[in-house]
């Protein structure tokens, strides 16, 4: 059913979910909220399935920023701007920021708003993969 | 792989169909018996707020074992912090609060039985179908609460648009909020008077879904089996358990049953003369049969009876041809002592062409009583185009579907106007020519 994994070393990624906040869907009927959990869960199961995906998790709303010398100034979320907010994450293990990009591009949330971020995680060598160390590899899909 | 941690998520389970809009409706039920009818609006905003919030869930951690008890703990929480934040804000209104809570039935458990859901959903059945309700909100109502339709689905099933559909929902909210309605199951005399209501508003609701319709068919199809289902709720509990209730709900299976071969392959509209019964879905037919025999307990004949009894009769003739149209004018003469309506008259007037031929039919058609209500609609015009093409008499024919053609508002209607117009004016040819 999947196919083999490539050759080339695995590096890990995380793909962080901007814009999935309760306003993103509002507008979506419950037969569309349906389809877009089903199949949301389809392409992170296909992944789990060809071993690219390692784990996923949705984040919780509520946000406390803290900043400030000895963490003074502690701000409740939610930020400003809905879109900026993390909703969730999944981390990969592919052959690169390209695939990273490709299976963020095939994400069904984009076509309702969806804005995804890929950034690679920095170089480990547990895997036995050498990345280069100082780039900074970031891309951010936004929803066609 | 090496490092896919042991915790990794499972295969998510998988959610039934329409479980999103199912279960909104299914919400509003238990979130009602919570907060009260009066708090109808906030009932709806805890609900959407419950969705929303398992759809972001469950996209992304997967879906839960058990998604309903999820999703309503979710929900009960919800609503016991809006009622604290309101008990906060307004201290005045703290007693009122605190008694209501404690006269409020408990708060329901994540692991509600059958028997409360359905209890649940009979009791805004009659919330949303209460006589100080108008029948067409009461419809809409009907979809948007306890079938979880969105404004914008409803707007589409009614050709109309969201705006004026959400227009008309606050306008019926605040009707529902000043008239005082309880949660309950009416009993006692109250019961059969608000029982008609709801079955009226259902044959409403399986109406809009029969009716032909461009673009958005399956969406129309669905009100129909919504209306199916909530009858099927409605049967199950003791006080809706009656006659006239197996009747419509007989009438509707049988009507739902000849769906498939409604249309052709273009989406043209068939009449039942060319459709193609093998299509027709047996197991409804035989479902629409045994309620229809309950149906005849009693001595209640209500306009349901009689409609069901047409249905089954064309549900269990072989072809068009073995069609006891004798018997079915019996019915329709009995549905017009019932109720006087032109357009009972119209639909028995197509019987009279089938045993008496299509001038005693254009007869018919001319002695309605009230016919001039009927002008504006196109199946007056259709019907007597039909008669007149029948009787050879083309021109007739041609104004008459001319003026169907301009009164028919969707899509199917039109193409099939479209074509029996076409076939008046070829014949018409060699004549004019």
């Amino acid at each position: 059913m999947s196919a083999p994994n490539p050759p080339t070393p695995s590096a890990p990624f995380l793909l962080f979910f901007r814009n999935s906040g309760p306003e993103t869907h509002a507008h979506l009927s419950p037969d569309q909220r349906q389809q877009l959990v089903t199949r949301w869960n389809a392409w992170f199961e296909g992944l789990v399935a060809e071993g690219k995906a390692t784990e996923g998790q949705p984040l919780e709303l509520e946000t406390r920023l803290v900043s400030g010398p000895g963490g003074a100034r502690v701000t409740d979320g939610p930020f400003p701007e809905a879109k900026e907010a993390i909703g969730g994450y999944v981390k990969l293990m592919v052959s690169g920021l390209d695939e990273a990009t490709a299976i963020a591009q095939r994400h069904p949330g984009l076509a309702y708003g969806l804005i995804i971020e890929v950034r690679q995680m920095t170089p480990t060598c547990h895997l036995g993969v050498n990345t280069k160390p100082n780039e900074a590899s970031d891309v951010i899909v936004h929803p066609s | 792989m090496s490092d896919v941690p042991p915790d990794a998520p499972r295969q998510p389970a998988q959610l039934v169909e329409h479980f999103f809009r199912h279960e909104t409706g299914r919400l509003h039920g238990a979130l009602l018996r919570l907060l009260g009818v009066h708090n109808l609006a906030l009932a709806e905003d805890v609900a959407q707020e419950a969705m929303l919030r398992a759809l972001r869930t469950w996209s992304m951690g997967g879906v839960p074992p058990n998604p309903s008890a999820w999703i309503t703990q979710v929900a009960m929480n919800l609503a016991k912090d809006h009622l604290r934040r309101q008990r906060m804000s307004a201290g005045k209104e703290a007693a009122i609060i605190t008694h209501h809570e404690q006269t409020i039935a408990r708060p329901a458990p994540a692991w509600e039985t059958a028997h409360e859901i359905r209890d649940d959903t009979l009791r805004l059945m009659f919330v949303c179908c209460h006589p100080a309700v108008a029948s067409d909100a009461q419809v809409v109502l009907a979809l948007k609460m306890i079938c979880g339709f969105s404004t914008a689905e409803i707007a589409r099933a009614f050709l109309s648009s969201e705006a004026a559909i959400e227009k008309q929902l606050t306008r019926t909210k605040q009707r529902i909020h000043e008239a005082g309605i309880a949660f309950e199951i009416p009993e006692g005399e109250d019961l059969a008077p608000r029982l008609n209501g709801v079955l009226a508003a259902l044959y409403l609701l399986f109406n809009e879904g029969y009716k032909a319709s461009s673009g958005d068919r399956l969406l129309r199809e669905e009100l129909s089996h919504e209306a199916i289902r909530l009858m099927a709720v409605l049967l199950a509990h003791p006080a809706g358990r009656t006659p006239r209730a197996h009747a419509l709900l007989a009438l509707m299976l049988l009507t739902a049953a000849r769906f498939p071969s409604r249309l052709d392959e273009h989406g043209a509209l068939l009449r039942l003369h060319d459709q193609d019964r093998s299509k027709w879905d047996r197991g409804l037919i035989e479902q629409g049969l045994l309620h229809l025999v309950a149906a005849a307990e009693g001595d209640d004949l209500s306009e349901y009876h009689l409609q069901a009894g047409i249905a089954a009769i064309h549900c269990t003739a072989t072809d068009y041809a073995a069609t006891d149209w004798a018997r079915i004018l019996r019915h329709y003469d009995e549905l017009y002592r019932l109720r006087p309506s032109p357009v009972v008259a119209l639909n028995r007037a197509v019987v009279v062409a089938h045993l008496h031929g299509p001038q005693a039919a254009l007869d018919a058609l001319a002695q309605i009583t009230g016919r001039d209500r009927l002008e504006s609609h196109y199946l007056l015009h259709a019907v007597a185009g039909e008669l007149h093409w029948r009787l050879k008499d083309e021109r007739a024919a041609a104004a008459s579907f001319r003026r169907a053609l301009a009164l028919a508002h969707v899509g199917p209607e039109q193409a099939y106007l479209t074509r029996m117009l076409e076939r008046a004016l070829d014949d018409d040819t060699p004549l004019s020519a």
